[in-house]
């Protein structure tokens, strides 16, 4: 595991060199501010209309943790579901288009070396944004009084759906050469994870809950991330979905060292 | 010390490599002789590990590329058909980057890729980005990248492909002090692929001719020359000759 370090420092400073950091960097500021004082405007509004027509038992629902910061989680959920392909496309397509894996692959390091190192660096990318998300929210700390540990836990259960988007784009990219397929793979695994639940239900009524029929739904619907991270970004940190994020990152993981060392029977 | 002993590859239904087998010595410089589709590069590849064989087996250094690849890799030093170059890179942060790879320990590090930036005259460069050095240089980077571990087997894949003449005569006397330094202790094993007879001449003590994935000879520079005609007559005798002929000439060998 000692190569680790190498392959991951060098996947860092490329992204900062060549502008991919900054331009992800940048962008994730621009975006994550501007849903920031969007939830905050809108968070207000729903306030004074509860006050207006004296809903006090809707107004008590309404707090920054429940109402603001889940609804800014879920918009930088959205951020994040276009930056991680975006971020993770050149690290394996990169590879094989300036014939570095030939390189690599008679070095003396592992697979799981080669694939952890990659999976590391993005795994620092994500930490960074979660941080500068952790800078915005800290602001509400100086305004308002949202719940420490609730908010402390909502934005360690984005940290992990980033961790866990990060492995499905280690995997597409590295059974691509061209980091445009790359990245619309992963968007589209992404997003297939995010609709199983819904094609569950769909596929529920239609079949009228026929035992075997159930069996299906319910993997699918364990399958399907939207439940898990809706959890999470409400700050509950239930262990059925972090074991569903660690399954998640674990189970491409091991597809990608697979489609790795396949590359060169091919 | 380089030992092939059967080695075939073959792509779906093409036989790129056929049965080749070879020892190459400490101190020994190898040209790999034949004209493009030869084999010479999957040839290299099997020997790096790169491929796998589909049939024979490699020993680097007397460790098999397979079995104990932490071992033979760490003594190989390569240079593909296209150097694996990062162009977003400086020079000198790219070869520490390699050594690291190569298992170079940490305090040897700095002396390791400063003598391989001295040894390929890129000292001047070592803070440019690859991406925006000539082709030239680019190639000489990819060599620094093969030499930085002092590896005990170098094998490079047509070196000085590309290159104007003056490059490649640069090149040539690049190799030929590798392999002088090589003979005197070190002993360095060094298989190169050429396409081109005159780098063969310039550079090697033993030629092995490839035609269609086949050794059709294997014999020391001095022993080919020696009854007064070029290589070249030798090269095209042997490779513009029918199949059947050429078939019957590597079984006589
Ligand atoms: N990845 C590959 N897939 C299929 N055929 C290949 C592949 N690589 C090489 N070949 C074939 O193998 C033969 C030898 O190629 P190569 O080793 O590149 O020769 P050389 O390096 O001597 O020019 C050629 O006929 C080539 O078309
Ligand atoms: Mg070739």
């Amino acid at each position: 595991m000692r190569h680790i370090p190498a392959i991951a420092g060098r996947e860092l400073r490329a992204w900062f060199v060549s502008p991919v950091a900054w331009v992800v960097l940048v962008l994730f500021a621009l975006l994550s501010g501007f849903f920031f004082l969007m939830q905050v405007r809108l968070f207000q509004e729903v306030l004074s209309y509860y006050q207006q027509i004296q809903q006090l038992e809707a107004l008590r629902s309404v707090t920054l943790n429940n109402f603001l910061l889940f609804g800014y989680y879920q918009t930088i959920w959205l951020v994040l579901l276009f930056l991680t392909p975006a971020l993770t496309m050149g690290l394996f397509t990169s590879e094989k288009i300036n014939g570095t894996q030939e390189l690599l692959l008679t070095s003396p390091i592992t697979f799981w070396e080669l694939v952890l190192g990659k999976y590391l660096a993005a795994v620092a990318m994500v930490t960074l944004l979660l941080l500068l998300l952790a800078l915005q929210t800290a602001t509400l700390f100086v305004f308002g009084n949202p719940e420490f540990w609730q908010t402390a836990a909502g934005l360690l259960g984005l940290w992990l759906v980033g961790l866990g988007y990060a492995a499905v784009g280690c995997f597409a990219s590295s059974i691509t050469k061209s980091p445009l397929i790359a990245f619309f793979l992963c968007f589209s695994i992404l997003l297939l994870l995010f609709l199983l639940g819904q094609i569950a239900s769909i596929g529920m009524a239609a079949t009228a809950g026929a035992p075997a029929a159930h069996w299906l739904t319910d993997a699918l619907r364990w399958l399907s991330s939207d439940r898990h991270f809706e959890a999470l970004l409400r700050g509950l940190l239930d262990t059925r979905s972090i074991t569903y994020f660690v399954f998640l990152i674990a189970f491409f993981l091991v597809l990608t060292r697979g489609v790795v060392e396949s590359a060169r029977w091919r | 010390m380089i030992e092939a002993l059967g080695l075939s590859k073959r792509y779906g239904d093409v036989l790129a490599v056929d049965d080749v087998s070879f020892r190459a010595e400490a101190g020994e410089v190898v040209g790999f002789l034949g004209p493009n589709g030869a084999g010479k590069t999957t040839t290299m590849r099997l020997l790096t590990g790169f491929l796998p064989a589909t049939e024979g087996t490699v020993r680097i250094a007397g460790h098999d590329i397979f079995e104990a690849p932490g071992l033979a890799r760490r003594a190989i030093g390569y240079l593909p058909e296209t150097p694996p170059l990062y162009p977003e890179m400086q020079v000198q942060s790219y070869l520490r980057y390699v050594a690291r790879l190569k298992d170079v320990p940490r305090k040897r590090l700095r002396d390791a890729v400063e003598r391989a930036m001295e040894r390929t005259g890129l000292g001047e460069l070592r803070r440019r980005s690859i991406g925006q050095l000539s082709k030239g240089f680019r190639q000489r980077v990819g060599i620094a990248q093969a030499l930085v571990h002092e590896p005990e087997v170098l094998i490079l894949d047509e070196p000085s492909v590309g290159l104007d003449p003056i490059q490649m005569r640069e090149i040539r006397q690049l190799l030929r002090e590798l392999a002088d330094s090589g003979r005197d202790g070190a002993g360095q094993t060094i298989v190169l692929s050429t396409h081109l007879l005159g780098e063969v001449e310039a550079i090697c003590c033993r030629v092995i001719l490839l035609h269609a994935g086949r050794k059709v000879l294997d014999q020391p520079l001095s022993e080919l020359t020696r009854d007064g005609g070029s290589l070249e007559d030798v090269f095209t005798r042997h490779t513009l000759r029918e199949p059947l002929a050429a078939e019957a000439e590597a079984e006589g060998a």
